[in-house]
């Protein structure tokens, strides 16, 4: 069916995409990565050199894939008409939402790449370019966040909320592809329910009141 | 109505009330854990008393008036179902709102479109919690809709959110496991039943349609193109919700009118249709200008198999009661009194029984009712302490009362409560087959 699709469509495709795609089908059909470029390159009756002039490495292609999902989301996501009316808070679940129906499409290859287990404190290497990408966006919903005082500026840790947000990013992807529920309905409560406590973490709440009041006392003993 | 003044109502207080629970079971695990470092043969009886007191204090002020003499009324320990009941409310009830994107997130799902492409407007917010989910407002082409969204995962929570009482259900009501499964089913299934949406929607136009007839009373229209497993499109019924309407102080006219139109629904949902809105919470009614009444929300559900219907309303019979060969036979049907009891607990059991049937049963004996008689009431609630605190009904064995009694008993004292609270004067219709009672 996908390589049906990619055949299909080859004609009007970028060579970037073609390689890219006719990875994803050599893995779903063979149930593993290419031995080596020469027969990858083979199979997709491309020469060798011109399949380094988009990519230099099997690696370099997982990164693009990842990237060009993300980026696909991230299109879809601000292209919503209701986009610019959310909150920051509405963004990034918007963003949750839509990047998990996007990979939805592409489970099979997920799950043929991945290891089952994500350890959220090292970022994978297939996904070192979407975690720039990402962290690209989430810096401007911070700055947004700050001007709506939806997000407090804190000292220290106010300068690590992107990578904050980023091991959640990893949450959600780990937790999506061990989520074994109808629809993935347990993914969707995760991710409402951990944008939520980012969120409120992050808002001005009692342990800024708490510093604040202990900063008072310890400056009037 | 005493009572009504402590019981903690808004949404608030109850998870509040939830949290301060967990807390003090909390505090009894450090308690425990402290005395077994002094003393490390200390066994966890104490602890688990400690929490069946804890949670049995905050869930027997929880529970609401009405589901407390539920309870009695089913004539068994089940203090536990009651206790289920509401640790589910409380459940959801604690639970955050949905945001506006998962709502279009489930929107997309199933119908591949967003509320805005489908509606002209859509509210971002939501305007009300349902039990399970969230009632959002739309139009279209001038004309209003309710549309209601379950919170996800909410269907897969039930089963392990059963198993987590369970033990404290357990040691709180000295049940064996057996009698405990007796109950677990019935909560379950209904349950579950209220998670399927598509069930709710084709069971509300049954039961709408088949009660078309009944005079006062509206019902919204469903709309199954915009309905699926997690999403129920209906009509928006403007109006008052119950508390709100009797807070407006309607004169004597409007509130009997209200409450006729509520008791011959439930007449003729129990005696003809035999399946029951088994859930006669205030909040399910609203009330229009002209008085009319609106009913919503048939998640629960209860269907009354027959060899349930025929000993349980024939209690209701007055004459009934003094026949004493046939009344015993009845309660045996009904699992109050069982074959292998002692004379002597058979006595008292069918004793109570009979006397508490005769109480509850009195609106069928009358042609005329006034249920704003608070003195009945006040009957009915001091029975219910005799019976709660009565040592032969906490320590006995075997569970009293059939299952299927949950949820009608449930209904009969939900339907009470709320034509009492209207301090409605009801035409207590009854089947044919009751009428010669009256006699």
């Amino acid at each position: 069916m996908e390589e049906k699709k990619a055949a299909k469509k080859t004609v009007k495709k970028s060579p970037e995409e073609k390689i890219r795609e006719g990875y994803i089908s050599y893995v779903l059909e063979h149930g593993k990565r290419p031995e080596s470029i020469f027969k990858f390159v083979k199979g997709l009756k491309i020469k060798e050199e011109d399949f380094y002039d988009s990519f230099n490495s099997f690696e370099n292609i997982e990164k693009h894939i990842w990237l060009s999902i993300f980026n696909d989301t991230l299109e879809v996501v601000k292209n919503d008409s209701v986009y610019d009316e959310y909150s920051v808070r509405e963004k990034m679940l918007a963003f949750f939402y839509t990047f998990i129906e996007k990979l939805k499409g592409h489970r099979s290859y997920i799950l043929q790449t991945v290891p089952k287990k994500i350890r959220p404190e090292l970022t994978p290497f297939y996904l070192t370019e979407v975690r720039k990408a990402f962290k690209d966006w989430v810096a401007e919903l911070l700055l947004e966040g700050e001007e709506t005082e939806e997000i407090e500026n804190r000292p220290i840790i106010g300068k690590k909320y992107d990578e904050a947000i980023w091991l959640q990013f990893l949450f959600v992807v780990g937790f999506w592809i061990k989520d074994d529920s109808k629809g993935f309905e347990k993914t969707d409560a995760a991710i409402e329910k951990s944008v939520n406590l980012a969120f409120d973490l992050m808002g001005r709440g009692p342990l800024d009141a708490i510093v604040d009041f202990g900063k008072f006392l310890f400056q009037n003993r | 109505m005493k009572e009504q003044s402590r019981i903690p109502t808004s949404k608030v207080q109850r998870a509040a009330k939830f949290v301060k629970t967990g807390a003090k079971v909390g505090g009894n695990y450090v308690k425990h854990y402290a005395k077994k470092a002094v003393n490390p043969s200390l066994s966890k009886d104490e602890l688990h008393a400690d929490n069946a007191r804890d949670i049995y204090n905050s869930l027997s002020e929880l529970k609401g008036s009405a589901l407390k003499v539920a309870q009695m009324m089913s004539m068994d320990k089940n203090m536990l179902p009651a206790a289920y009941q509401d640790k589910f409310s409380m459940a959801q009830y604690s639970a955050p709102p949905l945001s506006y994107p998962l709502v279009v997130k489930t929107f997309q799902q199933y119908f591949k479109k967003s509320p805005n492409d489908i509606f002209d407007s859509f509210t971002k917010s939501a305007v009300n919690a349902a039990s399970i989910g969230q009632v959002h407002q739309a139009s279209l082409e001038g004309k209003k809709y309710a549309v209601k969204i379950q919170y996800p995962g909410v269907a897969n929570s039930v089963k392990s959110d059963l198993k987590l009482v369970r033990p404290f259900a357990v040691r709180l009501m000295n049940l064996n496991e057996r009698d405990l499964d007796h109950y677990m089913e019935e909560v379950e299934t209904k349950l579950l039943e209220e998670t399927d949406y598509h069930l709710e929607v084709q069971r509300s136009m049954e039961i709408s349609e088949a009660c078309d007839h009944i005079p006062n009373l509206k019902f919204p229209k469903y709309y199954p193109k915009y309905s699926s497993d997690r999403v129920i499109t209906m009509d928006w019924m403007d109006g008052k919700v119950l508390k709100e309407f009797i807070k407006t102080n309607p004169d004597q006219e409007t509130r009997n009118k209200v409450g006729q139109a509520m008791w011959d629904f439930y007449d003729f949902q129990i005696h003809s249709l035999r399946q029951v809105h088994a859930d006669p919470h205030p909040g399910n009614f609203i009330i229009d200008q002209e008085g009319n009444l609106g009913v919503i929300d048939f998640g629960c559900v209860k269907v009354i198999p027959d060899q349930f219907y025929e000993p349980y309303f024939s209690l209701i019979k007055k004459d009934m009661l003094t026949a004493d060969n046939e009344l015993e036979q009845r309660f045996k049907e009904l699992k109050f009194i069982y074959d292998d009891d002692s004379e002597e607990d058979k006595k008292y059991f069918s004793g109570v029984v009979r006397e508490l049937m005769g109480l509850l049963g009195r609106p069928f004996h009358q042609d005329v009712f006034d249920f704003g008689d608070d003195d009945y009431f006040r009957q009915i609630f001091e029975m219910g302490e005799v019976i709660s605190e009565s040592k032969k009904f906490r320590s006995s064995e075997k569970a009293r009362g059939a299952r299927d009694g949950l949820y009608i008993n449930r209904t009969y004292f939900g339907l009470y409560n709320i034509l009492n609270e209207l301090e409605a004067v009801v035409n207590t219709t009854k089947p044919e087959w009751a009428e010669r009672v009256v006699a």
